[in-house]
């Protein structure tokens, strides 16, 4: 029988490939690279996180001046950190000063961004360029976090689960003990020394306290992997160490790893926000997400845009990450089936009836 | 089909809803079923005879639809309530899987799953059905039933799994049974065994059983009557005399072919002199061979003084069961695993105590073919790459010259050019195998290494690459070390056979001595359990067999 | 296996050793106690600096003051443990014994009912996979995984507390609010047993119905000034549970087992006045204690009334039920405090505290009032520490479940002829909770780092508090007494955790 007038399949290869031998017909072709993506792409949520994700970075990088060496590239943002314009007190209710300016309503004169949609702190900075800056230091904290737990954790479960045994042993136990030593601490301590020093440190440092699960992940994989019968044809055919592990066995590892990079990275941002409120992570004067939440968190009552707006971008960012990881995992996942929505089974029972 | 048949099928389908179309997967099937009787569903992977079994008894997945008639006992079953299907599962039909390891819930003894189904249906008390489950593991013939009992499933062998499995089927007598390929997981002699029990029960309890399996020499041994199935529709029927001896559809004609049965092929010389002996191209003297020490578990010695010779053009065939250590041999021939004691020489060199280039250079005049097509090639690659890496890496082609090499192999092994550019997952399983065969003999090696590689092939498909196999070693005149646990198909291909249990080397010697004249206890058993597909036959071979064991 | 647990704690003291080590050196190395001092030019600061130098030994380098901090630390083998001197003097265990307590609590509460809820939660989902409720739920985990904590915590205490007693000075729901929530109630149940359109909006109409009509009875009784359940709903709810603990410990077909529940639930109801009796005039955990007791005992007596042959369901089913209504009955007589609560000078009629573990001025004999007041600091910041973890645990256990009903052994059962209630409870759950114990680890130690910032928001003088303390005033001692402690709960947490496993799964003996 036909199946979308591709190639023909016969309900033999069905049963015998089980419902994954159409999707496979569909694929002819295709690498595996080429799969993933496709199947990336049918899962809505992690698409929409991913323009979203985008657009954020796009949205927060630009929005403030950029410094990279001599290069200077201006933002399209206004205000700067270190402007401060006057605090605006009137319209904002209950007599407090640097209210939003933003208005939705389409009907008031003030309606459309104003000079301050995101409002003032106390002595009149601008808010939003506070988030931005904020913000990107949380990104690029992230993706510091990202890069430096991946490598690590990739390197450390590569080795152990390559070559077994005593180095095994050892890598592991250092693993359970980075595990046991509660992080949070070190994490505190070391933040509060290289806070001073700047956010890139401190990135660094959170790094390699997180690549643990990551290394137990990867190993996981090798030692599965490494006893596949392709790595023994490879050996056989006179593949050194290396060329095993790049060529045959990391390939096949590389989706899990994505996946849970991503998730490190999720949740790099929550502990880096996490601490700079506790004051151990980025520290006054320069900006972040979590320092701003907890220094205003007790006017919360009465200038509550001074709170929703940092957590709005983290939560959004972390979400996003989130849906990413997740959508990449539903790509990876070889034994995912097609799901059988209700849609499909209500749809079988219409069949029924009308075949009946 | 009388009003007494416990089970009546009839008009059966079956048909899956996949992606908005429904694909049929068992059309119009009619089957009868008499107590005390035994039929058998045969077909290759793929045929819907699975899909009969779990569908008479209703658990399929969701996404399927049954129409049709299936009536056990007079009561009819299908898309009955589910009140009516508890009540007949596990009372009036019982089903044995496949595969016991997984099938038996591993977090609870084998007593307590015998207790439930009993405790489920009838209205007993946990003494009583204490006690019962005792009877039928007994009746099972598993070892120490008192012990027994109290053991999960992990702690039992694969054939007392397969015992328990069915203890726990027949507890409630039920009229009905539905086995599986109950034996497709076991080894041959253990098998012959289950086989035996299932008889016996059968005639004891007068239960009617309902033979699922892709094994003709199994179904010669069991059944009166044969279903052949193939894309989900039943191409013949009739009793097992009717079907073996006087096949009328092409494709059970075909398929009885393809089966390979012990001791019909014609005398085979060796393809030297025996007192003129060439140089062997491998010669394994006095091996030991041990798996290290892990942790807490102790070394385990997997083969033991073991010594064998390979000579030039030959095929030589390596059986034995599961954990009899002629992969572990394999492996080390082709210098995968290191060997403890001994000697072993490829071509005249001596591997055991090899450097890495030197091994480099002896593996060239090795090729090896893998057991699981699934695992053997790595997805990432294309095809052309996974069978131009050993050229590549010789250092004897690169660029265009290895692609046009690559296509040469492919002509070999009788796969399209255009392959080339194709993905492991887009080949089926006989397709990867051959590509397998390509990349073993891409550095046109003196050995190869053939490593069980039609295990996990249908009937037919196997015919084929068997067929291919013999057609380039007769072309290429390498030696082969054929290990594979179906004596059939050893017997086909091989001028001499080797038998290994537990790690030694039982016998070895010509074809034909070892199938005929066995002078080994076990060699001797060995033979003796392997089904043949033709049912008169096959009862000669089962009673002298259990004559043996008296 | 006792082997196996000397050999672990072998390991983990060796790694302990490891590890406070490193802190001790990183922490030292990192900071300066005396910095701030230094700097200053106020005249006792020379004083100060020597006479902090002489009690935590500044002098001495930080390897060689390990070995000294080492050695106090050891000294609680023969009794006298010495964790050093705090910057302000006090000794370290001294700040720890309040403050110990303080974090189990709050940790230990979380955990167990984020897992609790976690397991339902994720049970539901994958056993209706595909359905508005699964998708829901998983749309909800990634939120819950996605928002920081301490924004959350900042957040429930501006409206679950400061706004909910600003509410309950002037109680009145404004109708709105009792529409949306309605609403929002209707969806929830009809997603969970909604199938077709009809059932859908059946389902949900009664919801919103009933959910209205409890609102507006709240609201015209003001039910919040003195809540309680009261003898007559808790007879209702009593039976209510006895049917559900019954439909699904045995399935509603086992008579006995209804019987026996409902009687249990009957003594429940007729020890309704009994009971205030005692808790009025005996109110301690011990009595609590002896009533436990005395509603096991009671159950394995109705299992022997109710059953010749198959006690253990019985009994099982009828315990339950009763503890649950006992529950009930004990959760009422707290309620009834509530107005006494509020009248207090200290609550002074706002009883959702922002701060702190209990109200200090707040002296009172009244076991009651007082567990209401433990109760309620207690509330928030649970529930901000619960909203973390439970996504974690949604999605774990429902991918867990799926994976297990994947399985042959579960197609097995059903070849059986065992009931889908039973497949699920007695097959899947039970192989479903071995990768569950592993997560366990993960989630506690996370949370015991999500307590520490909970303690800051809210006020509580737990071990979180002690360590920030101590990392911001560079105060080593108290540094390393907060991490050896926390290093400590850790450790054991990985070990109950294995000891868990071995015992649930037979394949796994420790010590082979």
């Amino acid at each position: 029988m036909k199946l979308f007038g591709r190639k023909e399949i016969s309900t033999g290869e069905i049963l015998a490939g089980g419902e994954n031998a159409i999707a496979n017909k569909e694929v002819e072709g295709l690498s595996q690279g080429q799969i993933v993506r496709r199947r990336f792409f049918h899962h809505r949520a992690a698409v929409i996180a991913l323009v979203s994700f985008a657009s954020i970075i796009l949205f927060v990088m630009t929005s403030l001046d950029s410094k990279m060496g001599p290069i200077r590239i201006p933002g399209w943002w206004q205000w700067t950190v270190e402007d401060i314009p006057e605090l605006r007190y009137e319209d904002c209710p209950g007599g407090t000063t640097g209210c939003p300016t933003i208005s939705l309503d389409p009907t008031s004169d003030a309606f459309g961004l104003g000079t301050h949609p995101f409002g003032q702190d106390d002595i009149g900075r601008d808010y939003f360029a506070l988030v931005m800056n904020g913000a990107r230091r949380s990104l690029m904290i992230m993706f510091v976090i990202g890069a430096v737990a991946g490598f690590i954790g990739v390197v450390v479960g590569s080795i152990s689960g390559f070559y077994g045994k005593k180095v095994d042993a050892v890598l592991m136990r250092l693993v359970d003990f980075i595990q046991t030593v509660p992080t949070i601490i070190i994490a505190a301590v070391i933040g509060k020394a290289a806070g001073k020093v700047g956010p890139l440190y401190l990135a660094l440092f959170l790094g390699i306290l997180g690549w643990t699960g990551l290394a137990r992940l990867v190993r996981a994989q090798f030692l599965s992997l490494r006893e596949m019968e392709f790595v023994d044809a490879a050996r056989v055919a006179g593949a050194s160490n290396l060329r095993i592990t790049f060529k045959h066995i990391l390939p096949n590892a590389v989706g899990q790893i994505i996946v849970v990079i991503t998730l490190i990275m999720a949740g790099a941002i929550l502990t880096e926000t996490a601490l700079s409120y506790l004051g151990f992570g980025v520290v006054a004067p320069d900006v972040s997400l979590g320092l701003l939440i907890s220094q205003y968190e007790s006017s919360f009552t009465t200038r509550p845009w001074l709170f929703w707006w940092p957590g709005f971008f983290i939560i959004s960012i972390a979400l996003c990450v989130n849906f990413i990881g997740d959508g990449l995992r539903d790509a990876f996942d070889p034994r995912q089936r097609r799901r059988i929505t209700k849609k499909d089974r209500e749809q079988a029972k219409l069949q029924v009836k009308a075949g009946e | 089909m009388t009003e007494k048949n416990v089970l009546q099928i009839s008009n059966f389908n079956v048909d899956f809803w996949v992606d908005g179309v429904w694909y049929p997967a068992v059309i119009d099937m009619n089957l009868g079923l008499a107590a005390g009787k035994v039929t058998a569903i045969v077909g290759e992977s793929g045929s819907g005879k699975s899909t009969t079994a779990l569908g008479l008894m209703s658990l399929l997945a969701s996404n399927a639809r049954m129409a049709g008639s299936v009536v056990v006992k007079g009561e009819e079953m299908l898309n009955a309530k589910s009140a009516v299907l508890r009540e007949f599962r596990g009372k009036e039909v019982a089903y044995i899987f496949q595969e016991p390891m997984t099938a038996l819930n591993p977090l609870f003894t084998i007593g307590y799953q015998i207790v439930e189904t009993l405790r489920n249906h009838f209205d007993m008390g946990p003494k009583e059905a204490h006690a019962r489950a005792l009877e039928l593991i007994t009746m099972v013939d598993i070892p120490d039933p008192e012990l027994s009992i109290l053991k999960y499933p992990h702690q039992l062998s694969g054939g007392q799994r397969q015992r328990a499995m069915i203890a726990q089927a027949l507890a409630c007598d039920p009229a009905l049974l539905v086995a599986d390929e109950p034996t497709t997981a076991l080894d041959v002699t253990v098998q012959a065994e289950i086989l035996d029990l299932m008889r016996g029960l059968k005639d004891k309890l007068n239960s009617a059983i309902l033979l699922i399996t892709h094994d003709m020499g199994v179904v010669a041994d069991m059944a009166d009557e044969i279903l052949v199935m193939k894309d989900g529709i039943t191409v013949e029927k009739g009793t097992a005399d009717q079907i073996f001896n006087k096949p009328q559809h092409p494709y059970t004609q075909q398929l009885l072919g393809a089966v390979p049965m012990l001791g019909s092929t014609k005398k085979r010389a060796l393809p030297y002199k025996e007192d003129a002996k060439p140089a062997p191209v491998l010669k394994l003297t006095d091996v030991t061979i041990e798996y290290p020490k892990r942790g807490r578990q102790p070394a385990f010695t997997a083969v033991k003084n073991f010594n064998l010779e390979i000579y030039p053009g030959e095929i030589v065939g390596l059986v034995g069961e599961s954990g009899s250590g002629k992969t572990t041999v394999g492996r080390a021939s082709i210098g995968l695993l290191p060997i403890k004691e001994g000697s072993l020489e490829i071509v005249g060199k001596d591997i055991s105590h090899a450097t890495q280039k030197e091994l480099f250079a002896i593996r060239r005049h090795t090729g090896i073919v893998f057991q699981d097509p699934a695992s053997s090639l790595n997805p990432r690659l294309p095809i052309g790459e996974s069978i131009g890496e050993p050229l590549f890496l010789a250092g004897l082609a690169k660029g265009a010259e290895l692609a046009h090499k690559v296509e040469e192999l492919l002509d070999q092994v009788e796969l399209p050019r255009s392959y080339r550019n194709r993905y492991p997952h887009e080949l089926s399983g006989g397709q990867r195998q051959r590509v397998g065969i390509a990349r073993a003999l891409a550095l046109t090696p003196d050995l190869l290494i053939a490593d069980e590689p039609t295990s996990a092939l249908d009937v037919s498909v196997q015919a084929r690459f068997l067929d291919l196999l013999q057609e380039l070693q007769v072309k290429l005149n390498f030696a082969c070390l054929f290990i594979s646990h179906d004596l059939a198909v050893v017997d086909i291909l091989c001028h001499r056979i080797a038998v290994m249990q537990n790690g030694l080397l039982v016998e070895v010697g010509d074809r034909d001595q070892i199938l005929k004249n066995p002078k080994n206890d076990y060699t001797k058993r060995l033979i003796s359990a392997v089904p043949v597909p033709d049912p008169a036959e096959q009862r000669i071979r089962r009673e002298a067999r259990l004559a043996l064991k008296k | 296996m006792l082997n196996y647990i000397l050999r672990r704690i072998g390991v983990s003291v060796m790694i302990l050793f490891g590890s406070s080590f490193l802190v001790y050196n990183l922490a030292a190395y990192a900071s300066d106690p005396l910095a701030e001092l230094r700097l200053s030019t106020d005249d006792g600061a020379r004083q100060q600096i020597i006479s902090l130098t002489r009690s935590l030994n500044l002098d001495t380098p930080p390897p060689l003051r390990y070995f000294l901090w080492l050695k106090g630390v050891l000294g609680i083998f023969v009794g006298k443990l010495n964790m050093g001197v705090t910057r302000e003097g006090s000794t370290v265990q001294e700040e720890h014994a309040y403050a110990i307590p303080v974090t189990v609590r709050l940790v230990f509460a979380a955990t167990v009912t984020a897992l609790l809820f976690g397991l339902a939660l994720g049970i539901i989902s994958a056993l209706r996979q595909y359905s508005r409720f699964d998708y829901g739920m998983t749309f909800l985990a990634f939120l819950l995984y996605s928002l920081p904590i301490f924004w959350v915590a900042v957040l429930l205490k501006e409206f679950m507390a400061i706004q909910f007693n600003n509410f309950l000075s002037e109680p009145n729901i404004p109708i709105r609010w009792m529409i949306i929530f309605s609403i929002f109630t209707g969806i929830f149940w009809s997603s969970l047993f909604g199938g077709e359109r009809k059932r859908f909006w059946s389902v949900f109409g009664g919801a919103f119905a009933t959910s209205y009509v409890t609102l507006w009875a709240i609201d015209l009784t003001d039910w919040y000034l003195n809540p309680g359940l009261g003898p007559i709903l808790i007879a209702f709810l009593s039976v209510g549970i006895a049917f559900g603990v019954t439909a699904i410990s045995t399935g509603l077909s086992n008579a006995s087992a209804k019987k026996a529940a409902l009687t249990m639930a009957g003594l429940a109801i007729a020890w309704y006045y009994p009971a205030q009796w005692i808790f009025n005039n005996f109110g301690s955990y011990f009595t609590i204690f002896i009533l436990i007791s005395m509603i096991v005992l009671t159950g394995l007596g109705l299992s022997r009334v109710y059953s010749k042959i198959d006690r253990r369901p019985i009994a099982r089913t009828a315990i339950i039920t009763g503890i649950l209504s006992g529950f009930l009955i004990l959760v009422d007589r707290i309620m009834q405090s509530w107005d006494d609560y509020r009248a207090t000078d200290a609550v002074n009629g706002r009883p959702v505290p922002t701060y702190g573990q209990r109200k200090d001025q707040l002296v009172t004999e009244d076991f009651w009032l007082n567990n209401l007041d433990i109760i309620m600091h207690l509330i928030l910041p649970t529930l901000a520490l619960i909203l973390i973890s439970l996504a974690s645990w949604i999605r774990f256990t429902r991918g867990a479940l799926l994976e297990v009903l994947n399985q042959d052994y579960i197609r097995t059962a059903r070849a059986k002829g065992l009931n889908e209630r039973v497949v699920v409870t007695r097959h899947a759950f039970r192989n479903m909770m071995l990768p569950l114990s592993s997560l366990f680890v993960g989630e506690f130690v996370g949370l015991v780092g999500g307590a520490v910032i909970t303690e800051r928001v809210f006020g509580w003088q737990g071990m979180g508090t002690l360590g920030i303390k101590a990392i911001n005033s560079y105060d080593l001692n108290l540094l390393m007494g907060v991490n050896l402690l926390l290093s400590i709960l850790v450790i054991s947490g990985n070990l109950i955790a294995d000891l868990v496993y071995s015992a649930l799964d037979p394949r796994i003996r420790l010590g082979k």
